[in-house]
């Protein structure tokens, strides 16, 4: 660690025992082992490190704000890199809608300064206030306006990031797919270039309730060819009388028009602050673990109605087909869940990552992906050991 | 009107407290954020780094479950612990010694070292 240290300015490297006890896990909760935290402030410094982690064989686990769900941020006897001092925003350039920013920026920072000149970044993750760039490339974040906007990939025009040989690479177009959703496997994410889009000039919601989930699925099916749609959330009858609603199949849409029932600003905000308290709720309501199944359309009735059958409470994208059925701890429906999944030729994660938590259910099309990414970009296996696969 | 204490959930971890954090912003490492200290809690570590919290409670404002990460409950067992920094022990050695927390002062001068706890 000595030789670790002499690489840095004091106070970019820690080794004591509080720091370890910090880091040794995400939000996951999935307990790690941390040797040590690296706070770079530079891109030379992550090159440096990445240099050292190649002579001294340690692993490096990336890291953003820490809030992703499945352990990909978990050290396992590694060192972490935090990117916390990467904060950098670029200028914005109105004219082409496009932004250069660190890592390390969280997502709610960026929106506040990008609003005066009326852009925004429309990839919106429930972790919004916290999650950094960075962690959401690294997850290919999705989130509440996925049916409008699509998913990080879709917006990221550039991304810089130091490989597994501590070399800068600068990564555009197809290229850069190597590093969306690969949580850090292929090195660390240092900057990315943006692309922004235009505020909406009005906003509007409905809350729709159904008895039964046909009706609802068909309803759904028409709500999906209106093009001023911008988010389509559900909340199954359990999930919806937590957060006050009628116990019913519900749907919350939104327009970028003024199409929608609900217009009065306060009144939207407070039902997106019950939609957004969901999650939270189902932790203090027994039911912590959250999964991210993304089923095919065909296959959401027959799942929608085992999981609502089954007492298991469920929100999510209802418009992408992603949905976040909560379990109890060591709930053993969760391995019929993923049975289901894949029965389904569904995702068994469609946004959270795959990280610890998912890697023995890795697909043996993704072990290959990853193998040919490792030997492209980090062929000493420096980076996020163990994770995805 | 404060807040009961006796009524604190437990911490989830979700890390969507740290950026309002004061303290988080200037050290910007984890262990200093509230969901850091809460693990600390947790941990059963009883760290200084407890007394780097400004009491300000912007964490508890934001929490998702209500939790308060504590700085008096951490605090409070670092006290029953005898673990105090210094600057702490030599505002409470002053005042029991000089009837102020500043020390030895001659009539009108200013103190030129200023404590809080």
């Amino acid at each position: 660690m000595e030789s670790l240290e002499s690489l840095f300015q004091p106070g970019q490297v820690s080794t004591r025992a509080e720091t370890k006890v910090a880091y040794s896990r995400d939000a996951s909760r999935i307990q790690g082992s941390c040797h040590g935290v690296v706070w770079p402030e530079t891109v030379p410094d992550v090159v440096h490190l990445a240099q050292w982690a190649a002579e001294t064989r340690m692993d490096l686990v990336p890291r953003g704000a820490g809030t992703g769900l499945c352990g990909g941020a978990t050290p396992q006897n590694s060192i972490v890199i935090d990117s916390s001092r990467l904060r950098q925003i670029g200028a914005c350039d109105i004219q082409s809608k496009l932004v250069v920013v660190d890592a390390g920026v969280p997502l709610d920072q960026l929106s506040r300064t990008l609003r005066p000149d009326g852009l925004f970044f429309p990839v919106i993750p429930g972790s919004h206030r916290s999650a950094t760039i960075g962690g959401m490339i690294a997850t290919n974040a999705a989130g509440l306006h996925a049916i409008r906007y699509g998913r990080m990939s879709d917006w990221v025009e550039e991304v810089v990031v130091v490989d597994g040989e501590g070399k800068v690479q600068r990564l555009s177009g197809g290229d850069r797919k190597a590093f969306a959703g690969r949580e850090g496997i292929t090195g660390m994410i240092i900057q990315a270039t943006l692309r922004l889009t235009e505020v909406p000039k009005s906003r509007s919601l409905t809350l729709f309730s159904f008895a039964h989930l046909a009706e609802m699925l068909k309803q759904v099916k028409e709500l999906k060819t209106n093009s001023a749609l911008s988010a389509l959330e559900y909340l199954n009858p359990h999930a919806a009388a937590l957060v006050g609603w009628t116990a019913k199949h519900s749907v919350l849409a939104e327009y970028h028009s003024d199409e929608g029932e609900i217009r009065d600003p306060a009144e939207m905000a407070n039902l997106w602050g019950a939609r957004e308290s969901l999650s939270a709720r189902l932790t203090q309501a027994g039911f912590p673990i959250s999964e991210d199944p993304q089923f095919p359309p065909e296959a959401l009735e027959d799942n929608l109605d085992w999981l609502t059958v089954q007492n298991i409470p469920v929100f999510g994208h209802l418009g992408v087909g992603i949905l976040h059925p909560r379990f109890l701890l060591e709930d053993a429906r969760i391995t019929e869940l993923y049975r289901r999944v894949s029965a389904s030729g569904g995702q068994i994660s469609g946004e959270h990552g795959m990280g610890l938590k998912k890697r023995q259910w890795a697909s043996e099309a993704l072990k290959a992906e990853v193998l040919a990414l490792k030997r492209q970009f980090d062929p000493r296996h420096i980076f996020n050991r163990g994770k995805l696969c | 009107m404060l807040i009961d204490l006796s009524e604190n959930p437990a911490c989830i971890e979700c890390g969507l407290c740290r950026e309002v954090c004061p303290v988080f912003q200037i050290q910007r490492q984890e262990e200093y954020g509230p969901r850091g200290r809460a693990m600390l809690g947790t941990a059963g570590s009883q760290t200084l780094i407890f007394y780097h919290c400004t009491l300000c409670r912007a964490c508890r404002v934001v929490c998702p479950v209500g939790h308060d990460p504590g700085g008096e409950i951490l605090r409070t067992g670092l006290i029953s612990a005898g673990i105090e920094t210094e600057a702490n022990q030599m505002m409470i050695a002053n005042i029991r010694q000089y009837g102020n927390p500043f020390g030895p002062l001659a009539e009108g001068e200013l103190p030129k070292t200023l404590t809080c706890c």
